[in-house]
């Protein structure tokens, strides 16, 4: 693979994409580090060393690269952008007129897009405020309210001319990432969107790895340090192995007649994905287990129905919480994959077009036989994906590390989930030269 | 409009967009050639003949080095560099008027200044949009006697043998007297004839000859034989719909003889199914399939159990191909029957297409349906879209009456500009709103009225119509009425030269399919012009289509037929919502607030956006098909310029005598005792050719079936576009290959004399037949926008519902 990387980079133009993707990561890295004007540098700083990771804006921390508790110009990441997206096509369903847009081909798209962003500028403008304000509340380091963390420091002038540049950067600054996101999706390499949300996902191991370390106590912190790399280089293999595995249902179309036919059907197929969901169920299971601790911190934590939670639900290593995240997530990968594919719409589709699966027939049938192979390779799909995503809470059990241990299940499926995908683009393009590819 | 949209054009044009190529810093050239005319009238023929050898010897001494002079428009930046034209401004003048005295003096014509702008347009390489009766034809063959001075080969691509014909003709003496050798090749020309004239500096030649000459050349099995030299120039007349509408039909050169299958039996199973029982048809009218039901007919008929059990296949494919051509190819719509053979109507053109026909099984599977004989038919041996031959070209311009709706995508494939050029005189034809109607008994009464009204009065009218029935059938209408009109379309396109020279008459009434809406000039008062005075009193023609065309530009083409070079003029369309436009493409039932007058008529605004709407999403759909096919095609494309590229080594070298001699040293020294080398040398290549060739037909049939099923990658999450190139990548990898042991096996079997090899004991026997072709898109293929919307919609509603 790494001999490849080195065919690609011998490759002019693709070494030209390779090397501006590189320059636009750096960028956005460097962005993530300066901070907001009008921000107590240093009063975040010891904020930040202080808060206990585990708070409600873990996850949304993790997909800024950390950038978000740094008030970082960049704090609001690629969310906004990908909020945005995710509302326009939602929309798109729904209103009648934008549905009528996308219908118009290119010309059609290149406008919901320009809305996207617009929608993405309006989003960041609030989500910037909001927090600003959780900033200056206290909110934002939950449980870090210490001796050297005053959260009223964080942001000493709080004058609207103050708020009004403040907000005016992180949105300018969120336009900015959109607009690297966009230059790496033309002329570099991958998804621009994915490999930033690659790339923040990234930036968090390092330290996080450092900080297992420091707080080992075995062979001077060594010993956790390296068994935790090792637990992450083999869930990569074992997520790699997993997300490539697919089961494929041979397809012939019969609408064309000629002479020699030998070859026919060996390379149409319908690719069933073992994990045919995604890093979906994952993402539904945590933000559902989320809502009972965000309960609890709103009434205040004393009741008993409250502290049971408090003991239960928040910190991931008690084995109720551990099955009950097991359980939704395979329910979650059920429900993705059934409202995702829908068998008797692809037999229908395949039927109008003159497709059929040898042996079986069109229509009822083969939705018949889809939905059975489906059924089946989703079991070891979602069993696969529940285990993955408990690492994190069984590594704190054995390791005592915090939750943001490195090769979560979330991260490691982004991670795995935009490297292969732009590991294929470069294979792709790389094949436009007669190389051979990555991935034999 | 009027100062704002002069703004916005400068405001456009300063930031480079599509389409606004300006002809500003042209003018001062045009203006120097103007003041040139005097001294130049003045010089005999001959004197003429020696200031065109100046102006040659002075652009030959300066070489190709000579920067440009002028700073070059941005128009240049990204595009090809046409410009690598020596040109600097003197030459150009020098060329102006020197093109413009050749017309006046061969044909009697003096070149307007916006035709020397043309010709400037063109000569940097750029696509120049220009009204109807500007003389488009003048302009090309001036840049093409341009472009020939700089000592380049220039290929006018014309849409039809007819055109290219009779504008070489037609502009053979200004050639002449620029001292420019010019030819012309059609269909019928010989393989002398076409050597002779691809030789020439100038060969006027229709797109689809010139396509399947570069075919046939790539089969070619001695260098001698090829007729086609390096593409150098390309002017493309009618650019818009040669580079857009047609780029993606491929040009097929078809051998051998496959054994015919049995389409009557096929014909007649599907003949007795029954439309909402037996089978279903899609609004869109793409696609048709069998129901439950009638697949149990079809299993009965047939007296199979299962129709889709393993070995099958053929058999469905026949029902499935027959039921389509059945149902969905409508005749005197989508095609004519005419002397014993299907034809195929040209949407874009209204007319009968040259050579074209639907993909193998789908052909034969009409012809059975209409009962005549099933043709012959024989295996792909090779195939190049339009878009791929233009490519080719180094150098590439083109001139048409609408370019500009079109500028992002000639930026987008050819990577070509486009400007446009005001008119001589400015045109003031009056374009109407269209007039909508709720349906389409109502819209025809109103039209037949609309008609009736005007040719009262003497107006001369021309009525354009989206098809042949149609246009057949108001023509009976109106004949009832007692109404002379002439009805123009596929079925009888012999008068078309009569019907339009009459068309501008007093009192005429034409009703054509949109045959008569590209590259016609209707000239006001009949065809000497004498009552051009009275029926411009009159208003000039009318012209009233019926129902909107797929694209928009099929629109402009038909209204440009009204106010030629200043005459007046108005055009209306009449649209009702059963047109195919709205059926076919409207996403939901119309706006229902719209109030219904007793006519018909309806004037709401928001079913007037509707209508429009539904002809943008026509021209997405298009857009989109025609990209999708550019990306599926670019692999194959590279993989056969690797092959062609292997190909010409063998044909020029003695590549396969070397290769040959490796593979099989033993056989090759016995055979070279026998034989001697030259002999040898020449068997080894025709071995070699023949496994290359049929390695290639094959690996295209192998393509093609992969196509048609990668869209189902998409379930699986992958791209299907990367996954068909990684597929054909595998498949190709091992063709060279493949082909290379096919030859040495060969050798070992092959029959070599003295006097060569026989290939008929060789078994490498190449095709007795061949014949050229287009294939219009397979009407299966183009499914994987829908299959991904379908997808994206599921995903989409998940979304909502998670």
């Amino acid at each position: 693979m790494l001999t490849a990387f080195a065919r690609a980079f011998r490759t002019p133009d693709l070494r030209k994409k390779l090397l501006f993707t590189l320059a636009i990561i750096v960028l956005f890295r460097i962005g993530s580090h300066i901070p907001v004007p009008g921000v107590s540098f240093e009063m975040v700083r010891s904020c930040v060393e202080d808060s206990n990771r585990n708070s409600l804006f873990g996850l949304v921390n993790m997909f800024s690269g950390g950038a978000l508790l740094q008030l970082t110009i960049f704090a609001l990441g690629i969310m906004p952008y990908i909020t945005a997206s995710i509302i326009l096509q939602l929309l798109t369903v729904v209103i009648p007129r934008l549905e009528a847009l996308k219908k118009e081909g290119q010309s059609g798209t290149a406008k919901i897009t320009q809305y996207t962003r617009y929608l993405t500028i309006a989003l960041s403008i609030l989500q910037s405020t909001a927090l600003i304000a959780t900033a200056r509340s206290g909110a934002l380091f939950s449980s870090a309210r210490s001796a050297t963390c005053d959260p009223q420091g964080i942001v000493p002038d709080d004058s609207l001319f103050r708020v009004i540049v403040m907000v005016a950067v992180m949105t300018a600054g969120t336009s900015t990432i959109m607009w690297l996101g966009e230059l790496i999706t033309d002329r570099g390499i991958g998804n621009g969107m994915s490999i930033l949300m690659f790339v923040s996902v990234a930036a968090g191991f390092p330290a996080a790895l450092w900080t297992i370390k420091e707080q080992g106590t075995i062979g001077g912190g060594w010993v956790p340090f390296f068994t935790v790399i090792a637990i992450g280089l083999v869930m990569v293999g074992l997520v790699v192995f997993v997300e490539q595995a697919q089961r494929r249902i041979p397809v012939q179309y019969a609408k064309r007649m000629i002479g020699r036919r030998a070859y026919g059907g060996t390379s149409t197929y319908i690719p069933l994905k073992v994990n045919q969901a995604g890093i979906i169920p994952v993402i539904f299971a945590s933000s559902l287990l989320y809502i009972p601790a965000l309960i609890a911190q709103f009434s205040g934590g004393k009741s008993d129905w409250a502290v049971w939670i408090e003991r239960h639900f928040v910190k991931g290593d008690h084995p109720l919480y551990m099955i009950t995240y097991f359980l939704l997530i395979v329910f979650f990968a059920f429900f993705y994959v059934a409202i995702t594919f829908n068998p008797e719409e692809v037999a229908d589709n395949m039927k109008k077009y003159g497709g059929f699966i040898p042996g079986i027939r069109a229509g009822r049938p083969t939705a018949e036989y889809l939905n059975y192979i489906l059924t089946r390779i989703t079991w070891p799909g979602s069993l696969y994906l529940g285990m993955i995503a408990l690492v994190p809470s069984i590594a704190l059990v054995l390791f005592n590390a915090n939750q943001n241990f490195p090769f979560g299940g979330t991260s490691i499926l982004i991670i795995v989930g935009v490297g292969l995908e732009t590991v294929k683009q470069i294979e792709s393009q790389l094949q436009q030269r007669n190389y051979e590819g990555f991935l034999r | 409009m009027g100062s704002s949209g002069a703004l916005t054009r400068s405001v456009r044009r300063f930031l480079g967009r599509p389409g606004t190529v300006g002809s500003t810093g042209l003018r001062p050239l045009v203006r120097r050639a103007g003041e040139r005319e005097p001294a130049l009238r003045e010089l005999t023929d001959a004197e003429l003949g020696a200031a065109v050898d100046a102006l040659r010897t002075r652009i030959e001494a300066k070489g190709g080095a000579e920067p440009r002079g002028r700073a070059e428009a941005r128009g240049e930046v990204g595009t090809r560099k046409a410009s690598a034209a020596p040109w600097d401004d003197d030459a150009l003048v020098e060329l102006c008027a020197l093109g413009r005295e050749a017309a006046f003096r061969a044909l009697g014509e003096r070149a307007f200044d916006v035709q020397l702008l043309g010709v400037l347009g063109l000569l940097r390489g750029t696509v120049v949009e220009m009204a109807t009766g500007e003389g488009k034809t003048l302009v090309g063959a001036l840049a093409a006697a341009g472009f020939a001075v700089q000592g380049r080969r220039v290929h006018v691509l014309s849409v039809n043998d007819y055109l290219a014909r009779r504008d070489a003709e037609w502009m053979r003496p200004v050639y002449e007297l620029l001292g420019v050798q010019a030819g012309y090749v059609t269909q019928e020309s010989t393989h002398a004839e076409r050597r002779a004239a691809y030789a020439r500096d100038v060969v006027h030649v229709a797109v689809g000859e010139v396509g399947f000459d570069t075919l046939r050349d790539r089969l070619r099995t001695a260098a001698s034989e090829l007729v086609l030299p390096e593409p150098d120039v390309a002017i493309v007349d009618e650019a818009d719909a040669v580079l857009i509408d047609e780029a993606r039909i491929p040009l097929v050169l078809a051998g051998g003889v496959a054994a015919g299958s049995d389409e009557a039996e096929a014909a007649r199973v599907v003949e007795g199914l029954v439309d909402g029982l037996h089978f279903e048809a899609e609004t869109d009218g793409m696609t048709v399939h069998l129901t439950d039901a009638g697949v149990t007919e079809v299993e009965r008929a047939l007296g199979v159990d299962n129709l889709f059990a393993l070995g099958m296949d053929t058999r469905l494919s026949q029902i499935n191909v027959a039921l389509y051509a059945s149902v969905l190819l409508r005749r005197d719509v989508d095609y004519l029957v005419r002397d014993g053979r299907i034809r195929l109507v040209d949407a874009n053109r209204g007319r009968l297409a040259q050579r074209q026909r639907w993909p193998d099984g789908l052909h034969a599977a009409v012809e059975a349906k209409e009962g005549l004989v099933v043709g012959p038919r024989g295996e792909v041996l090779d195939q190049l879209i339009v878009q791929d031959l233009i490519g080719g070209y180094p150098t590439v311009a083109g001139m048409t009456g609408t370019a500009v709706i079109v500028a992002e995508q000639l930026r987008e494939f050819y990577r070509l500009e486009t400007g446009d050029l005001p008119p001589n005189v400015p045109c003031v034809r009056v374009d109407e709103p269209d007039r909508l109607y709720d349906s389409e008994a109502s819209r025809d009464a109103a039209l037949i009225d609309l008609v009736e009204r005007t040719h009262a009065t003497g107006r001369p009218i021309l009525v354009g119509t989206r098809d042949v029935a149609k246009s057949e059938q108001i023509g009976v209408v109106l004949r009832e009425l007692g109404l002379r009109c002439a009805v123009l379309n596929a079925r009888d396109d012999s008068r078309e030269a009569a019907i339009i020279a009459d068309a501008g008459a007093v009192g005429a009434i034409t009703v054509s399919t949109q045959m008569a809406g590209r590259g016609t000039d209707i000239r006001l008062g009949g065809r000497d012009g004498k009552d051009h005075e009275r029926v411009t009193e009159l208003g000039g023609l009318l012209v009233v289509g019926v129902g909107r065309y797929p694209t928009r530009r099929l629109d402009d083409q038909l209204r440009g037929r009204a106010g030629r070079q200043g005459d007046p003029g108005t055009s209306v369309f009449l649209t009702s919502l059963d047109d195919e436009s709205i059926t076919r493409h409207a996403f939901d039932p119309p706006p229902r607030s719209a109030r219904v007058e007793d006519d018909g008529r309806i004037r709401d605004a928001s079913v007037r956006r509707y209508v429009e709407q539904a002809q943008r999403v026509a021209e997405g759909a298009l857009l989109d098909g025609h990209r999708t096919t550019w990306r599926y095609n670019r692999q194959l494309r590279l993989q056969r310029e690797e092959v062609l590229d292997l190909r010409r080594r063998v044909l020029h070298d003695d590549e396969a005598a070397r290769l040959l001699a490796e593979l099989r040293p033993e056989r090759w020294a016995e055979l070279l005792d026998e034989v001697g080398e030259s002999v040898l040398a020449e068997a080894a290549r025709q071995l070699f050719l023949y496994d290359l060739d049929a390695a290639w037909s094959e690996h295209l049939a192998r393509t093609a079936d992969l196509r048609e099923g990668i869209h189902l990658r998409a379930l699986g999450r992958q791209n299907p576009i990367d996954a068909f190139h990684a597929e054909t990548q595998r498949a190709f990898v091992a063709l060279i290959e493949r082909a290379q042991a096919a030859a040495a096996d060969h050798l070992d079997t092959a029959h070599i004399t003295g006097s060569g090899l026989d290939t008929e004991q060789s078994d490498v026997q190449r095709p007795t037949s061949t014949w050229t072709y287009m294939v219009r898109d397979h009407p299966f293929t183009a499914m994987d926008e829908p299959f991904l919307t379908t997808i994206g919609k599921r995903l989409r509603t998940a979304g909502r519902e998670g």
